[in-house]
């Protein structure tokens, strides 16, 4: 070399993970896709060769997601797949043979009109003329072709649009009872469960798990996530299922500069209220109709448990919560605790429950009975009680059995769960998701992909009969390819010389 | 006297709960730091196939298979109880590993090993609990061939020893009452010809322990008429006990040790 002065190579400030696939979140083509840890956290970098490159945060605490990853229990293969693999994931659901777990959680959406129109709703639902309302025979091939593909499903949950406005809910709701089906959720906004006793007295008599929407306190968090202030009749929607002996999980949308400071005040709401046995919260998923969001700013389940812990510092620290293995690990993370004195003491202090459902590098040989126990606990289809297999195990019998019926009452369950969006999909989570949406011709097609691949706006176009725009994850990098829909979601602006958006079938 | 309402919750909780329960929520399924800080040891000990650990006070066996896993060793447990080693050995069959992992009931102060034969030792969270802990230590050094390594945690307390209010919590743990400042630890290992080369505190993981502790004394008291009257009463008191801990744990009079040393 004639130069004196030699270049000096630096190091990438970035830590390559993996390479997997995922989706355009403008065009939806299927696209590679890097992982990678940056400035200890986990971000996904991907590029179209249309729209250029993409950047989204993965999950905020890299050591986290790292050690989360040996908590990944083998799947389950389910009795049928509905599906073929023709086109490869995520454009084959759903269920596809190559799908790893069977469905913990099915979820059957009744309808797309809602009584509310909230800013925030990945369903794109709200007082639409152009929408769909199932009808009995559909509703029943949906069951049957989830307990085909299950035997004996564990959870079905029914949502919508608001599911409890639609006129045939209880029978709904008394079909599934009547197949057996062990858990029947409804998913609601609780504006009925107020204001109609009768409704409420009639999800009594069926069992039904009530999954309220709960999002915080203040006024202004309703107003940005629901559009309206519904504080008062979330309450009297409460007081009503405690006075019929409702179980009810409060599930929060929790989204960066919203109600972050409201989480653990959520908490405690629940574990003081009588009718309230678990918390569910879900960083708000950046499908259908949402706030504007920087990618690279997202919340993800790591900062939702730091402000758990940091706003519950006498209740809970993260490494209280347990990442759930039947599904992807770092999609959701559990914690479960009873309740003693007014105080939550998580159950993780008890029981080494990382040593049992560590299954990667399985250092200590796990009683199987305790692991299977655990398992049903820390499953996407626990539910109210599901404690109940661990207190009542023979190999731990953590409770004799006289006390259990006082005790059940007093367990309490967080849930922290992310979804995935056009931003973050990830095949390699998408293949192991264990939360399937139940569509009209018996698919069962995962949760994530239903809401972001482009599954949600071809069937709800085939169910309403009116098209139906592809919708696009309302991103600040790229407003100016953006208009809205007339729901309220985005879509790509039209350009002259556009082709067809791309898809699943 | 504290010690005897201690042996009278014991009584209570294993006639509550049977065997089984006990094991899980009162037993020694829990040494502080866990399987975490025992995967730390292991690695301390830089064991190879065909190298001999002898763990000392191996209890139901986690340790000794542990190492056993990760670096292909063979390991002799010595544990005093009778039950504890069928449990461990019975864990070493079902982990495929009885030609590597041999459990044997003894005494740590006459550990059934010719002199130098073992490569290594472990000895986790029980030093305190030997009635003669220097008695152990010479019997480990005795064992363990020139040049062959320790790995030794316990409870370990501030030098100029608890406090008052730390004695009553003295009455209750074993190996509280025992347990020695680290400095101690280390001249009792010189003097048995160990030398120290790493001295540590894991204070940490005691806490997890305290945090344990009280988990299972609130679900004591949260089982409520399930539980009789005497436990509900015992974890009260417990649990006024666990403060005080804490309180020792924060001021650093309480807290956890790790030392490795090497047999001159």
């Amino acid at each position: 070399m004639a130069s004196t002065e030699r270049a000096r190579k630096a190091d990438r400030d970035e830590v390559f993970l993996e390479l997997t696939r995922s989706i355009c979140p403008v065009c939806k083509r299927v696209i590679d896709a890097e992982v990678n840890i940056r400035d200890g956290r986990v971000v996904m970098r991907k590029r179209c060769r249309e729209h250029g490159s993409f950047e989204a945060l993965v999950y905020s605490d890299a050591d986290l997601y790292m050690s989360q990853i040996r908590f990944n229990k083998p799947g389950t293969l389910p009795l049928e797949f509905q599906t073929q693999v023709r086109d490869g994931c995520p454009l084959d659901c759903g269920l596809c043979p190559d799908h790893k777990q069977h469905a913990c959680l099915g979820l059957i959406e009744v309808n797309s009109a809602c009584n509310l129109d909230c800013p925030v709703c990945f369903a794109d639902s709200g007082h639409h003329a152009d929408g769909f309302s199932l009808t009995r025979e559909q509703v029943a091939r949906m069951l049957d072709a989830f307990i085909a593909a299950e035997g004996d499903p564990e959870v079905i949950q029914f949502s919508g649009g608001e599911p409890s406005i639609h006129p045939q809910i209880v029978e709904f709701l008394q079909m599934a009872v009547d197949r057996g089906i062990r858990n029947v959720m409804l998913n609601t906004n609780g504006i009925r469960l107020a204001r109609d006793r009768r409704f409420v007295d009639e999800l009594a008599r069926l069992g039904i798990l009530v999954y309220l929407q709960f999002d915080g306190f203040d006024d202004a968090t309703h107003r940005a996530i629901r559009g309206r202030d519904l504080r008062e009749l979330k309450e009297r929607a409460l007081a009503s299922c405690a006075d019929a002996g409702l179980a009810v999980t409060l599930v929060a949308a929790v989204e960066r500069g919203v109600n972050e400071h409201e989480v653990g005040a959520v908490v405690r709401h629940g574990v003081a209220h009588p009718a309230v046995r678990a918390v569910v919260f879900q960083p708000v998923t950046h499908a259908g109709r949402h706030i504007a969001f920087d990618p690279l700013d997202r919340l993800t389940n790591a900062d939702v448990m730091r402000l758990l812990a940091a706003q519950l510092p006498e209740w809970l620290e993260v490494r209280d919560f347990v990442p759930v293995p039947c599904c992807f690990p770092t999609c959701r993370s559990m914690c479960y605790g009873f309740v003693d004195e007014g105080t939550l003491v998580p159950f993780a202090r008890l029981v080494d429950v990382e040593d049992y459902l560590d299954y990667a590098t399985n250092r200590v040989l796990p009683d199987l009975e305790v692991r299977h126990a655990l398992e049903g606990m820390f499953s996407a289809s626990a539910t109210p009680g599901a404690e109940a297999a661990l207190l009542s195990c023979e190999s731990c019998g953590i409770a004799p059995p006289d006390g259990l019926a006082d005790f059940a009452g007093r367990v309490f369950m967080i849930v922290v769960q992310d979804f995935q969006d056009a931003y973050t999909l990830n095949v390699r989570q998408l293949m192991k998701c264990c939360v399937e949406q139940i569509t009209p011709d018996g698919r069962l097609i995962p949760f994530c992909a239903y809401n972001s691949v482009g599954y949600r706006e071809r069937v709800r176009a085939s169910l309403s009969g009116a098209e139906v725009e592809p919708v696009v994850p309302n991103a600040l990098p790229i407003q100016d390819l953006l208009a809205p829909t007339r729901h309220g979601s985005r879509t790509v602006r039209a350009r002259p010389g556009d082709g067809a958006p791309r898809g699943p079938r | 006297m504290t010690s005897g309402r201690a042996q009278d919750v014991k009584a209570c909780c294993s006639a509550a709960y049977g065997g089984a329960a006990a094991r899980y929520l009162l037993g020694e399924s829990f040494h502080p730091g866990g399987t975490d800080l025992t995967l730390t040891l292991v690695r301390e000990l830089a064991l190879g196939p065909g190298d001999l650990l002898v763990d000392v006070a191996s209890g139901r066996g986690t340790s000794a298979l542990l190492a056993a896993r990760e670096t292909g060793c063979d390991v002799i447990g010595v544990d005093l109880a009778p039950e504890n080693v069928a449990e461990a050995t019975a864990a070493a069959a079902t982990a495929g590993l009885r030609g590597e992992v041999r459990f044997v009931v003894g005494d740590a102060e006459r550990l059934p090993l010719d002199d130098g034969r073992a490569d290594a030792a472990l000895c986790e969270c029980s030093l305190c609990l030997f009635p003669d802990a220097a008695a152990a230590v010479a019997e480990i050094a005795r064992a363990l061939r020139p040049g062959g390594l320790l790995a030794l945690s316990d409870v370990v307390i501030a030098p100029g020893g608890i406090g008052p209010e730390m004695r009553d919590v003295a009455g209750w743990v074993a190996c509280l009452a025992n347990a020695r400042p680290i400095e101690d630890v280390v001249g009792m290992l010189q003097e048995a010809g160990l030398d120290p080369r790493r001295v540590e505190r894991h204070d940490r993981a005691i806490g997890e322990t305290v945090d344990r502790v009280e988990a299972r004394l609130r679900l004591a008291r949260a089982l409520g008429a399930a539980v009789p009257a005497e436990v509900r009463d015992g974890a009260r008191r417990g649990l006024e006990l666990v403060a005080a801990a804490r309180r020792a744990l924060a001021d650093g009079t309480l807290g956890y040790g790790v030392v490795v040393a090497r047999r001159r």
